[in-house]
């Protein structure tokens, strides 16, 4: 048995003598995970969208009229069959988080105001109380904690909508969240600061990657490895000197902050991926789009006082980055568990680069103010999302990994905010809701079998990523949600 | 169990308890003995995402704002600089962590910008006393006090990579990636506990307050100098500083910030245009002429482009300038395409958005949240009454679960009805013309009025404006809401710009002088 033999780290071999730089891999740096030929590791992805499937109580653009394989594709759904996907994911319609009514707040449910409650039952199963969180911890936390193993990134947090846009709106970051662990000194869980930066998520993943350099290159790059371990090692000290000089709150705020440090410290030491099969550098993807500035901004460097704030980044770029980034840490067993919010909580993300109309998300999906035609409207912001989602599908899909692919050992769900239909909130039409409530779910980890679609019949959405869960090998609820979706797996 | 008549009882006591502005404090009157303010609570304050950039624009000449494009988004309350809000995180760790290393290799690789790094000629990859020259210096100026010589030690250490990569710049850029990683670099730590602050600690205090960047060289003077201990020393510098360019960008930005434009929902060319706009009234107000404030609000001119012109109906001037209101009923800033976009809600205006933006933002005043089981995200829709806006939030508000908040809120928001999402006048509802809009509105402290002219003449004549502004620039100034131990300096500080001409420089100008602004509180304040 070799499981319990911690393999050399490559700072040992950097701290030792020098001539080992440069030398091939020894067997002895290679996790026993990555010789063992037959069990892959299983991976997880829960992906999110801050919008609705519907804008005029009546109608919607996402749920296919057929049920079971070969279903119809909607016009929300069309990427499926653009991106070649179709059989590898499944749809649930007809879902529902259960609301309060005039009365107590259901297990998994929510109280009646829409927007403050939807993140808790919807991502971790757990009724809400009238805040914008969790009240538990989320499913790619769960799953991080049964599966990530021994890899560098216990889970990858990303979010490709970079920043509010209007912050009067719905303010709180909680509305740019969608991953909360359960904090260790016990109370309300906390919630995951997503990266916002494809540049940043590149250079923590893959930057120590040399594949490709010359001996120069790679020993110039060891140095500077080296050389970052240092420059932490240094920071940390000087922090640590800090800290006692500062008051109690402050402490206790700086700690964190070395903590951090620690921990980036922790993963520039460990060993970067073996470059070998699946498992290659991707490009960089150089700086990222500017912040806040529409497609015909040229002005954003020179703009001093008020940085881009248009209500774009490219996010059609974010995402894709992102989904790029995903796939090859799964490849190369960075990590094994992502969770990727497209756009956050009532999105104030501009539709107009994707839907040639200048309106929010989060407006779209009240469509019936004055716009007219807005279930069509309303499809192309869905489909943006389904598109997101269809990508990383194919992409894990056409990347080998085992005797399959990375797609047959993944369970991804997508979930989104709203419905459509009229809900409990009383006398508005329901353009958004918690009624008909759409998911999408992909991969055969654990013996899923996508390609169909399921009515949910009111079931939970929690259901659906119960589901995913079970399938890469965490069994029971999310949650205060009672069970998964036994469709999935006939 | 929530039950709707809990969210009645919720409702109307959260208003009527609440929502009412603060009372007027006394006006100044001559002769009045000035109390000194008292020294507020602080903490460690980190950089915002504007002050980080604009700490690396100053320290090497970046100007791709790193940190507005990389770093996880402020929380605006609607400040950017709530210390109470920022967290540590995994991503504004290892963004920082890219930022750092990606700006030091582009201001080494230019030999134009390298000197602001590097100040002497290194003899060789192992020149230690350039290597110490270089992280006293540049340690000075982004650890904004000077090194301790065994600190100085530490950081040189690295310059053993220098030696060992045959470069000096290789060690360079380890030991400055490391100043911009260190936590006083990216926190400003006061670490004096109680008493006097160091006088490098009130050249932060300065810098970050009138720049929102870093100290210059002139301020490492006088703070070495010890020239900024005493209040004439700040009311100096502060001076000298408020004349610099990075000050009238500071405070375009607090406006943006306070009246709620920084982020603006229109094409980047109408958005560049709303706040040249602002900004170019903040300028003349603030900066250029010292003038009382209150003409923020009356100014009977404003300062636009074509653009803007033919949004506000007003003659095209041609290239950007000033021009006179005259023909139309605007005044102030409040008429200001910017502010007027501010509160938008589904591309139409939200008159409960914007009564709460007069009621929070002009007054100063609270209003509670609305209790989780009331609706709030839905705007009124068409029943089977009138199409028109000001009838379906009638109708909405004889809901009584609505009406208690609504009520107090409503009748502002519909005082600015005629002036669209964009700024436009308009005088019926979009695409309904059988729906008039009187654009009549009313507040308790203010009485009636019609449209944001008339709303800002009553703010600046009530009294009311002096202590509001008071309040942001005090909130803004120390980073975090303002408690009741701040209410005796809000209330003096709001007496002497009363008493002083109300010139706004000035109102920063008492803050900075007040030996409370070099000193922290006594234990447990």
């Amino acid at each position: 048995m070799t499981m319990f033999r911690a393999p050399l780290s490559r700072r040992t071999l950097l701290r030792g003598a020098g001539v080992a730089i440069g030398l091939p891999m020894l067997e002895a740096m290679i996790p026993t995970r990555a010789r063992a030929q037959s069990a892959s590791p299983q991976r997880y992805v829960v992906m999110f969208g801050g919008h609705s499937l519907g804008c005029d109580g009546t109608t919607n653009a996402f749920a296919p009229n057929a049920v079971g394989p070969g279903y119809d594709l909607s016009p929300a759904l069309t990427p499926l069959g653009d991106l070649s996907v179709q059989n590898d994911v499944s749809v649930i319609s007809g879902l529902k988080v259960p609301w309060a009514g005039g009365g107590a707040v259901p297990a998994g449910g929510r109280p009646n105001d829409f927007h403050v409650n939807a993140s808790g039952p919807l991502l971790c199963g757990v009724r809400a109380s009238g805040a914008l969180t969790c009240n538990g911890p989320t499913s790619d936390q769960l799953v991080a904690a049964a599966i990530a193993g021994s890899t560098t990134f216990k889970s990858l947090v990303f979010r490709a909508q970079p920043v509010h846009y209007a912050p009067f709106d719905f303010p709180g970051v909680e509305a740019g969240f969608m991953s909360y662990q359960a904090n260790p000194a016990g109370g309300a869980p906390l919630g995951i600061q997503p990266v916002v930066s494809p540049q940043a998520a590149f250079n923590s993943l893959f930057s120590g990657i040399t594949t490709g350099l010359t001996p120069d290159q790679i020993a110039r790059k060891n140095l500077l490895l080296r050389g970052k371990v240092s420059v932490l090692d240094l920071v940390g000290g000087e922090t640590q000197r800090l800290v006692p000089k500062l008051g109690v709150a402050d402490q206790l705020r700086i700690s964190r902050h070395l903590d951090e440090i620690r921990e980036l410290e922790r993963r520039i030491s460990a060993m970067p991926p073996a470059v070998a099969g699946s498992c290659q550098k991707p490009t960089d993807p150089g700086m990222d789009p500017p912040v806040g500035a529409d497609d015909t901004d040229t002005n954003n460097d020179q703009r001093l006082e008020f940085p881009g704030t248009a209500g774009t980044s490219n996010e059609d770029l974010r995402a894709r980055v992102f989904c790029d980034l995903i796939t090859m840490a799964f490849a190369c067993d960075q990590s094994r568990v992502a969770s990727l919010m497209l756009t956050e909580f009532a999105s104030a993300m501009n539709v107009q680069p994707f839907a040639g109309f200048a309106a929010d998300v989060h407006f779209v999906s009240h469509g019936r103010d004055g716009l007219g035609g807005t279930v069509e409207l309303n499809g192309k912001v869905v489909s943006w999302h389904v598109k997101q989602f269809a990508y990383l599908v194919s992409r894990l899909k056409a990347t080998p990994d085992g005797a399959g692919t990375l797609l047959d050992n993944s369970a991804l769900v997508y979930v989104c905010e709203g419905g459509w239909g009229t809900d409990a909130t009383g006398g508005t039409p329901g353009s958004h809701s918690t009624e008909n409530m759409g998911a999408l779910i992909a991969g055969r980890a654990g013996g899923l079998k996508p390609g169909k679609h399921v009515a949910g019949a009111g079931r939970h959405p929690g259901q659906v990523i119960a589901s995913a869960m079970n399938a890469v090998g965490v069994p029971g609820n999310l949650g205060e949600v009672q069970g998964n979706i036994p469709e999935l797996f006939t | 169990m929530r039950t709707a008549i809990a969210a009645l009882a919720v409702v109307f006591s959260g208003c009527t308890a609440d929502i009412v502005s603060p009372s007027t404090p006394p006006p100044g009157s001559s002769g009045r003995v000035r109390s000194e303010l008292t020294a507020w609570s602080s903490g460690a304050r980190r950089l915002s995402r504007l002050e980080y950039d604009n700490a690396l624009r100053d320290l090497v000449g970046e100007t791709t704002r790193p940190a507005w494009n990389m770093l996880p988004e402020d929380t605006y309350t609607p400040f950017d600089n709530d210390y109470t809000t920022q967290n540590p995180s995994a991503a504004l760790v290892d963004g920082a962590d890219s930022i750092a290393d990606a700006v030091i290799a582009s201001a080494l690789a230019d030999p134009s910008r390298r000197p602001l790094i590097v100040p002497c000629a290194a003899s060789g990859p192992d020149d230690s006393t350039c290597f110490r020259a270089f992280v006293a210096s540049f340690g000075l100026k982004v650890l904004r006090r000077p090194l301790a010589s065994d600190e100085i030690d530490r950081f040189a250490a690295l310059q053993s990579y220098s030696v060992e990569a045959g470069d000096f710049d290789f060690g360079v850029a380890l030991a400055a990636g490391a100043l911009l990683e260190h936590p006083e670099f990216l926190y400003r730590l006061e670490l004096a506990g109680s008493g006097p602050l160091s006088d490098y600690e009130i050249a932060s205090r300065l810098s970050f307050l009138i720049w929102g960047s870093i100290p210059d060289q002139a301020l490492f003077t006088d703070a070495a100098a010890g020239m900024l201990a005493t209040a004439d020393g700040r009311r100096a510098a502060a001076t000298r500083m408020l004349a610099d360019p990075r000050a009238l960008q500071r405070w375009s930005q607090f406006h943006a910030f306070w009246l709620g434009y920084f982020t603006l929902p229109h094409s980047q060319q109408l958005n560049d245009a709303m706040h040249a706009e602002s900004q170019a009234l903040v300028q003349d107000v603030v900066f250029s002429r010292g003038a009382d404030y209150r003409e923020m609000f009356t100014s009977p001119r404003t300062f636009i482009d074509n653009v803007l012109a033919d949004q506000y109906g007003l003659a095209e001037p041609g290239s950007a300038q000033w021009v006179s209101y005259d023909g139309t009923q605007r005044l102030g800033i409040l008429s200001h395409g910017s502010v007027l976009s501010a509160f938008a809600k589904f591309t139409d205006t939200s008159p409960t958005q914007r009564g709460i933006f007069i009621r929070t933002r002009l007054l100063c005043g609270v209003v509670p949240p609305p209790p989780s089981n009331v609706a709030t995200d839905a705007p009124p829709s068409a029943g089977t009454g009138s199409p028109c806006k000001v009838d379906r939030y009638a109708e909405h508000r004889s809901n009584p679960v609505c009406a208690g908040c609504h009520n107090q809120l409503d009748p502002l928001g519909f005082g600015l009805e005629r002036y669209d999402q964009a700024g436009q006048y308009r005088t019926t509802d979009d695409g309904l013309p059988q729906c008039t809009i009187t654009g009549d509105g009313e507040t308790p402290e203010l009485g009636a009025f019609n449209g944001p002219g008339e709303l800002g003449t009553k703010l600046a004549e009530s009294g009311r404006l002096e202590a509001c502004v008071t309040k942001q620039l005090y909130r803004f100034a120390i980073g975090r809401e303002d408690t009741g131990t701040d209410d005796a300096n809000l209330a003096e500080l709001t007496a002497r710009f009363n008493e002083d001409g109300r010139r706004f420089t000035d109102l920063l100008l008492e803050l900075v002088s007040s030996d409370a602004f070099a000193h922290a509180p006594s234990q447990g304040g």
